[in-house]
């Protein structure tokens, strides 16, 4: 396949992006059904060409057909398979092709099965994910083809850098860029209701299971990466609050309070335009980190004046999107009218808390990144704000939306009883209360915050499932009647009380790795034992291996504990012989939830070695934790409310439509 | 030819393919079969009632939660009720005439900017079989050059690629990495000598004046250097001067480690000179010897690089006719071997004689 | 602002107004609060990114804690016992010594960029606690390659400031 066809299909997705923005939101104007109708095909034939380029671009990395410059620059004809493939969206060019196939996979989603839209709303969401399409196929065709050719092709390309072939790094992007992207619909789906000028609870439930989606996929992204960098980087670390992380983290805020916001709109008609807002913002957040990662300002501000076409192209998206927006927003918003009314104290009113919390714990995060640039680039001050910055900020912030969150699923809606809702919460009190002596009476060590967090993690824990439990009058009915309740009660209760548990569960797995972390540098010769977190471990000796294209020098370690066997660890000294490049290779041993992680130093010439012993309680927790939040996500997903729209339910019961009357 | 055609061909169906997602769906009679918000409060209704049998909610609640719904409900279908969905023949006509003329324009006119449609792919795999030899070096050169031309400022890369031309027989591009390697990593007699053996190499075996005071530099830096020494011996040789030479290359020979691998190279070139008195070719001679080539190789025509030096000679003896005249015979001597042609095409580049 | 049709159930206690100021002064109580925490952080938990010379020049006290960023100076690197190494950093003109315990990273090497955070003594002596290299070899700390770019010591390009100078392993 010749990477031209590729290259035209693109344009093509372009034509019909260009088309697809005017011609519905006219037919959605003039209320005409033809004009709205062209809207789907017109939408499943971008995603199809789109799809088509994406195909051939990978082929050209396949077969390394290096008569396209994107192919030289970033692959290597002995470069393993997957590798290959992965090459595809490693860089800038193939990374933004990536990024628009996501996108218009959505729309097509949105033509497919988005039956159940009423017809000028679905004509305006596809128009407005047209727009995004057409002003990213437009960054790409001009300023980052990746289809640009070279004449004479090279016999060879030029990218073997070993660090970079790693499969983390290979399935994080797609997953960060589903999440990203998926908050385009949304966005859409506000823009669209803006364009209307009316809003309404159903709106938020078409909404959620987009918005669902995206979180679900943007939480797996940023746990992916975290996990990467502690198995991989060799320090341990599994989260630095470095630009890159906190760009995903923005979004998943704001996505997050978006999530509960719509709750109270689909309930209760009610914060319809801070849901608005709180829409445009995520999908904004999700703007502003592809291309503060992309854009390359984070690793210097001058790399807008060394490509400044690409650089201006970017601002004038981001400032096109987010302000022509907002200013729509402005526009519109006070003509959309207000809903139901609810006391401070009630359900609604917990999720305004939380909602104001996560996008105050959003706006933390975003000072933090954002204000070193903008400092450098008016006064070319550098600065570096680090983890105490954000520990100061978003840590006091996080813990009153902890506390809350249990407490929201046992208040009414409209208006709640705080006494009421104690009363019911006291098996979560007294888990809260067990779980802190208990650790207070364990632990030796630590600061003394850090029974009371776990504290804080078991209440979570407890009270977020105490909810459905008495819900389902577990223990107070007969086993069937809990069983039949169980059964009845909607998925997304059981959706919440899952999410929840699972900010508890990795809530342990960050006090466990943060206060009772233990750390020990050693200096050993072969022979020595060291005593590390109940284990005795001996240092039987140091071997040169030799592997396929590097040197190692592995430590051997010898674990016993309480004088039996543990196993043996073989942490590793590595360089890659061809570019004389050292690497880490850490090993560790695992322990329940906890783990032992060996980092070696360099040998000296004495034959002893330094080595850099972490032994992390708890620490899986905080990966299982996003897991069982993902998990609660899909439950929420899969509830039948959701699927009203999906497959449009065959016949509706008599009382309802007589309800109506 | 047919690979473009194929292109051709594909572009003319994508772009009817895109067309006709326009026009199918225009086309088609259309009603307003879109959903409607009265499905979603119709199912909040039937949840508000499971939620009150399963005795979620109480009774007083439910009524209200009932009410609010049913008054949603009541706004929805006025909603409705007021917009009929009808199409308009004029606008069809319009978004249809944009779908066959805008949507082809722009793919045509936004591809037109950039595509090279008649420049077909290259897989890696297909060119190995089309150009099988060369490809090894040749991967090693494309790899170098790339590399030299994003860094022209290392010097270690230009050091590491012209021996590789020297051999190739592009001595053009050796000189020029020599040149390089000496003015980025500063000189050294090993670096002076080098630069010399390829300018000699580019004139065709005759030591330029460039060439000799290169020597002489490297010689300054290290009396006892061999390359350079055998050079010089070879200048001298050339200017007329065999006495000179014999008397370079003997001592070169003396001063030697027992088993340095030009002691051969020297010896014979030693021998070559004859004996010490008797009178020897000069550079006036050179001519007398290219005849002699020539003539050989038209008895016996298999030895390649005999024809590549006889080529190369008539281009610095400044004929160029006969230097035209034996790549021909070359050509159609070794016209089958593909590697042998590629190497004759290179030398007639670097003489300034086409491809 | 619109009306809500239908009457509006106000009867128990709260008109719909208190409502709407209550929530309206928690949002400014939360915010407040953010605010606060951002101001109070950032005034703490800077730190400033200095090149020898800006120690020099700026005349930065002792005590105060930064970055220091610069290139490991060739032939500098001295270890101890108990993992103490002392190591000079340079930007070309000014050079500052630098004292650290522990595991130095992958690449750090002589002749190559290096960020280090800690406080400096007095004397122009730096105690870091943390030392940061790059992770491959086209890397560059940001601040490093910026503030060789003042001294005209690194072009962008390059694949390392001086490649000569790098002599991996120990040297004492």
């Amino acid at each position: 396949m010749s990477p031209e066809i590729g290259h035209y299909a693109l344009v093509l997705a372009l034509a019909l992006a260009l088309f697809q923005s005017v011609v519905p939101v006219w037919g959605a104007r003039k209320r005409d059904a033809a004009l709205m109708g062209t809207a789907d095909a017109v939408a499943l034939g971008q995603c199809a060409f789109v799809a088509i380029a994406f195909a051939a671009l990978t082929h050209a990395y396949l077969v390394s057909d290096f008569s396209v410059e994107n192919v030289v620059l970033n692959s290597h004809s002995t470069k393993p398979l997957i590798y290959k493939i992965s090459g595809v969206w490693g860089n800038h060019e193939g990374s933004m092709l990536l990024w628009v196939l996501i996108l218009t996979l959505f729309s097509a989603f949105v033509a497919l099965f988005g039956r159940n839209l009423p017809l000028p709303l679905k004509a305006n969401v596809l128009a407005v994910q047209a727009w995004i399409t057409a002003a990213f196929l437009l960054f790409i065709l001009k300023t980052s083809n990746p289809f640009n050719r070279i004449n004479p092709a090279p016999f060879e390309g030029r990218d073997l850098n070993p660090l970079l072939q790693d499969p983390g790094l290979a399935i994080h992007p797609p997953l960060l860029y589903l999440g990203y992207v998926g908050f385009s619909m949304s966005f859409a789906f506000a823009v669209a209701a803006l364009i209307e000028g009316r809003i309404d609870a159903a709106w938020a439930r078409w909404v959620r299971p987009w918005a669902l989606t995206a979180w679900m996929f943007l939480t797996a992204g940023i746990s992916m990466g975290s996990f990467w960098a502690y198995y991989e980087l060799g320090w341990g670390g599994w989260w630095f609050w470095d630009p890159v992380e906190n760009a995903s983290l923005m979004p998943w805020l704001a996505g997050t309070a978006l999530l509960h916001s719509a709750i109270v709109m689909e309930k209760r008609e009610a914060l319809k335009v801070w849901t608005v807002l709180l829409a445009i913002l995520t999908f904004s957040l999700s703007l502003l980190g592809t291309f503060l990662v992309r854009s390359g300002v984070l690793t210097s501000v001058h790399a807008f004046a060394v490509d400044p076409e690409r650089g201006i192209f970017i601002l004038a998206i981001l400032i096109a999107f987010i302000g022509g927006s907002l200013a729509l927003y402005a526009w519109r918003a006070p003509m959309l009218r207000q809903g139901g009314i609810f006391a401070p104290v009630s359900r609604e009113g917990a999720l305004v808390l939380n909602n104001l919390f996560l996008t105050a714990a959003c706006a933390a995060v975003f000072v933090g990144t954002l204000y070193p640039l903008a400092l450098e680039a008016l006064t070319g001050a550098k600065i570096s704000v680090g983890p105490p910055f954000f520990n100061w900020t978003f840590g006091p912030l996080m813990v009153p939306l902890m506390v809350a969150m249990v407490f929201g699923p046992f208040l009414a809606w409209k208006r709640g009883d705080l006494l009421a809702a104690a009363q019911r919460m006291m098996a979560a009190f007294a888990a809260g209360i067990a779980a802190m002596l208990l650790t207070f009476a364990v632990t030796r060590g630590g600061p003394v915050l850090a029974p009371v967090f776990i504290g804080l993690a078991a209440y979570i824990i407890v009270g977020s499932l105490a909810e459905v439990a008495e819900r389902v009058q577990l223990f107070r009915a007969p086993l069937a009647t809990t069983l039949q309740r169980a059964r009845g009660l909607p998925r997304s209760a059981w959706g919440t009380a899952v999410a929840h548990a699972g900010v508890g569960v990795m809530l342990i797995g960050i006090v466990g790795e943060t206060c009772y972390r233990q750390e020990l540098i050693v200096q050993m010769k072969p022979g020595d034992t060291v005593e590390v977190a109940g284990y005795q471990v001996t240092l039987t000796g140091l071997a040169p291996v030799q592997g396929p294209n590097y040197r190692d020098v592995v430590a051997r370690l010898v674990l016993r504990e309480g004088g039996v066997d543990a196993g043996i660890l073989e942490p590793a000294k590595r360089v890659y012989t061809a570019r004389n490049m050292p690497t880490t290779e850490a090993a560790l041993k695992t322990r329940g939830f906890s783990q032992l992680y060996v980092s070696p130093g360099d040998v000296e010439t004495s034959g002893s070695i330094a080595l850099r012993f972490f032994y992390k309680p708890m620490v899986l927790l905080i990966w299982i934790g996003t897991l069982v939040m993902m998990l609660g996500g899909l439950l929420s997903l899969s509830d039948r409310r959701l699927r009203v729209g999906a497959p449009k339910p065959a016949a509706r019961r008599a009382p309802a439509v007589q309800a109506a009357e | 030819m047919e690979g473009s055609f194929a292109v051709w061909t594909m572009f003319a169906l994508m772009t009817a393919a895109a067309v006709m997602a326009v026009l199918l769906p225009l086309a088609r009679a259309r009603t307003a079969d879109g959903g409607s918000d009265l499905a979603v409060y119709r199912d909040q209704l039937d949840e508000i009632g499971r939620d009150r049998d399963a005795g979620v909610i109480g009774a007083a609640e439910a009524d209200a939660a009932r009410i609010e719904v049913s008054r949603r409900i009541i706004a929805a279908a006025e909603r409705s009720g007021a917009t009929a969905l009808e199409g308009a023949g004029g606008r069809r006509r319009v978004a249809a005439l944009a779908a066959l003329v805008a949507v082809p324009l722009v793919a045509i006119v936004g591809y037109g900017l950039r595509g090279q449609p008649g420049y077909p792919g290259q897989p890696l795999a297909e060119r190995r079989q089309q150009a099988p030899g060369q490809n090894d070096i040749a991967t090693l050169i494309a790899r170098i050059e790339a590399h030299l031309a994003a860094n022209p400022e290392d010097g270690r890369g230009w050091e590491v690629v012209a021996p590789v031309y020297l051999r190739l027989g592009r001595a053009g591009e050796a000189v020029r990495a020599r040149a390089n390697a000496l003015r980025l990593l500063g000189a050294t007699a090993d670096r002076e000598a080098d630069l010399a053996e390829a300018q000699v190499a580019a004139g065709g075996g005759v030591v330029t004046a460039e060439a000799k005071a290169g020597l002489e530099r490297a010689i300054a830096l290290s009396a006892d250097h061999p390359k350079a020494g055998y050079l010089l011996g070879l200048s001298a040789e050339q200017d007329g001067r065999p006495a000179e030479a014999r008397a370079i290359w003997s001592r070169l020979i003396e001063i030697a480690p027992p088993n340095a691998p030009w002691l051969g190279v020297l010896r014979s070139e030693v021998a070559r000179l004859g004996p010490a008195d008797a009178p020897r070719p000069t550079a006036s001679d050179i001519r007398g010897m290219v005849e002699g080539l020539a003539a050989r190789l038209e008895a016996d025509g298999t030895d390649f690089d005999g024809w590549l030096r006889l080529v190369r000679s008539y281009s610095v003896l400044g004929e160029a006719d006969k230097a035209r005249a034996a790549a021909a015979s070359v050509r159609q001597r070794f016209g089958a071997e593909a590697d042998k042609i590629g190497q004759l095409d290179a030398l007639m580049r670097e003489l300034g004689m086409g491809g | 602002m619109t009306t809500t049709t239908g009457p509006v159930p106000a009867r128990r206690g709260m008109t719909r107004k208190q409502r709407r100021l209550t929530l309206i002064g928690l949002a400014l109580a939360v915010l407040g609060v953010a605010a606060g925490l951002v101001l109070y952080a950032l005034s703490g938990s800077i730190t400033l990114f200095h090149s020898p010379t800006d120690i020099v020049e700026k005349n930065v006290q002792p005590g105060q804690r930064i970055r220091l960023g610069g290139l490991v100076e060739t032939g500098s690197i001295r270890r101890g016992e108990n993992m103490q190494v002392s190591f000079v950093v340079t930007d070309g003109r000014t050079s500052i010594p630098v004292a650290y315990r522990g595991v130095l990273p992958d690449l750090f090497r002589e002749g190559q960029g290096v960020v280090t955070e800690g406080v400096l003594e007095p004397g122009r002596q730096f105690r870091a606690d943390s030392v940061l290299a790059r992770h491959d070899e086209t890397y560059m700390p940001k601040e490093v390659a910026d503030a060789l770019k003042q001294q005209g010591h690194w072009k962008p390009g390059d694949p390392a400031p001086n490649p000569n100078a790098a002599q991996p392993g120990a040297s004492r």
